[in-house]
């Protein structure tokens, strides 16, 4: 029997990125000090807080109908790029999952790599840019290549927030081109970027709450 | 840089900061929704309604620039940050009708996802909106690169313009050229001279030596150029001047708008010498002060310095930056 992803799985996958977050909301603005203004772990924070009501919330059954509502409810945090980013990859999430109540691993990464189109479609951020592309390209990535050789959607999501964690780290050596950091040009060389950190933290998360399920 | 500000709980500083400003300013303007600010006297429904967005922390901008002649609604976001798009489609479909929005963002990453977002639902809905982006910063990018040009203190000639223009019954598509051409005819760079802080996180968002200033810095700190010695009131304008004519290929015989924006803490003493010495240089140059404002409009907390503004005016812009006003932070009878 193929394995597929519930509502529940999903649920989880969710509260376990938002638990990452908060155990590490501090680490996040120390971070934005460095290009930004210092606030970027209390937006992640409230945009995790909108997730997790977002959740509690959501009426309607169904995968599409909740990471269209975790989308929307991340898009109503205002603090400024974050979140009509993040809000736009659950939503564009959501409407890859069209009819598929209970998706594959393969239909799973497919709906990972139209929240990644729907993100790059609201910023030119290539990755080398120091922004959260450089996690999320790489951990959409990783969880297409471990899907399409077979694994579980457990396994697909450790080598997604591996792949995304390292693509965190690399930002470190980059300068900024994109986002507010930009403006500090070579100075912002040396800080790992915020943005991809809060990507590769909900990677994390991601897979630490499917693994819970398992 | 210690902080040092008279603030409550972080946490609620943007809704008792609006429920402040509407009460210093009942009469003319309301919170209404999810904390939009709107006029207490609606324009009719029949002209072109004017909506922006963007960060806090900035006051009087850009809320206070809401009233007759001026914006319809505007979309606060938090402090430095832009409102997400939920809100910003809140405010259209309020301001929605058949004469038309016209929306006004200022060239801010966060400002132009959540706008993009709201236009694409604002098309699927069949709203009449069109979108006009103030880029003016030459600090940031050349004319020929607008994408990295910032969106400064200029957003007030645009706003002061196309809402003249829609109070006198102009199409949209007639509001839209004039907000573009007074867009394109303008050029700003800003200076500071000292710091500021972060309200809500206490991070220092601009430090500057004793003896130095920046030239080129944007609102929220991000250098953009020179950093140099301080230097006088008229070297200052020296400098700063030249570079925005040139950008705006100012020629004898043009009429020029200046605008002086404080950011924080550089006292109109200050400005007014500035000014001073801006209409000098533009005398030796036969072109016109035609118009000038200088105060306090766009501010980033209490960092020192302003933004200098040049725009070109032709005689409908004059008559549009003439034209009456009753928003808070800029009143022409």
């Amino acid at each position: 029997m193929p394995e597929t992803i519930d509502c529940n799985t999903m649920t989880r996958m969710l509260r376990g990125a938002a638990a990452e977050i908060r155990e590490q909301h501090e680490m996040l603005s120390r971070l934005d000090s460095v290009g930004g203004d210092g606030d970027h772990g209390t937006t992640m924070l409230r945009a995790m807080a909108n997730l997790e009501k977002a959740i509690d919330a959501s009426a309607a059954p169904g995968l599409k109908p909740l990471l269209y509502d975790v989308g929307w409810a991340i898009l109503g945090v205002d603090g400024g790029a974050t979140g009509p980013l993040l809000g736009t990859l659950f939503m564009s999430m959501s409407e890859a999952l069209e009819g598929k109540d209970a998706p594959n691993p393969a239909e799973m990464a497919a709906a990972f790599e139209a929240g990644l189109a729907g993100v790059q479609a609201q910023t030119k951020a290539q990755v080398g840019d120091k922004t959260m592309i450089d996690a999320l390209v790489p951990a959409v990535a990783a969880l297409r290549t471990s899907v399409n050789g077979g694994s579980d959607i457990v396994d697909a999501l450790r080598r997604a927030a591996e792949a995304a964690e390292q693509g965190a780290a690399a930002t470190r050596e980059l300068q900024a081109r994109f986002g507010r950091a930009r403006n500090i040009k070579e100075k912002s060389i040396g800080t790992q970027d915020p943005g991809a950190t809060s990507v590769s933290l909900m990677f994390k998360g991601f897979w630490k709450g499917a693994e819970t399920h398992a | 840089m210690a902080m040092k500000k008279l603030i409550n709980d972080p946490a609620n500083l943007v809704p008792e900061l609006l429920e402040g400003f509407a009460l210093a300013n009942a009469g003319k303007v309301a919170l209404q929704g999810s904390n939009l600010v709107v006029r207490t006297s609606p324009k009719s429904k029949d002209k072109v309604a004017l909506v922006t967005l963007g960060g806090s922390g900035h006051e009087p901008a850009l809320s206070g620039f809401v009233g007759e002649g001026m914006l319809d609604i505007s979309v606060p976001g938090e402090i430095f940050a832009a409102p997400g798009p939920p809100r910003v489609i809140e405010a259209l479909r309020l301001a929605n009708r058949e004469a038309g929005v016209l929306l006004i963002v200022l060239n801010h990453a966060g400002d132009i996802m959540s706008a993009k977002i709201a236009m694409d639902m604002a098309k699927k809905e069949g709203l009449n909106v069109k979108q006009v982006l103030t880029h003016e910063d030459i600090s940031s990018g050349s004319r020929e690169n607008p994408d990295d040009r910032r969106g400064l203190v200029g957003c007030l000639a645009v706003i002061k313009a196309a809402g003249a223009a829609a109070e006198q019954g102009h199409s949209l598509d007639e509001c839209l050229a004039i907000a573009e051409r007074m867009e394109r005819n303008m050029a700003t760079l800003a200076v500071a001279v000292s710091g500021a802080t972060h309200p809500c996180t206490g991070d220092v968002i601009a430090e500057i030596p004793e003896d130095v200033m920046v030239v080129g810095m944007g609102q929220h700190g991000e250098a953009g150029g020179g950093t140099q010695s301080l230097k006088t009131a008229d070297e200052t304008a020296d400098i700063m001047l030249p570079v925005l004519l040139e950008d705006i290929q100012a020629k004898p015989g043009d009429e020029l708008l200046v605008m002086l924006n404080g950011v924080g803490s550089t006292t109109l003493m200050e400005l007014y010498l500035v000014l001073r010495r801006i209409k000098q240089i533009l005398e030796g140059k036969g072109i016109t002060l035609a118009r000038s404002l200088v105060g306090e409009y766009l501010t980033v907390q209490e960092m020192g310095g302003f933004q200098m503004c040049v725009a070109r005016l032709d005689e409908e812009l004059k008559a549009l930056w003439d034209a009456p006003s009753n928003a808070p932070a800029l009143t022409v009878k």
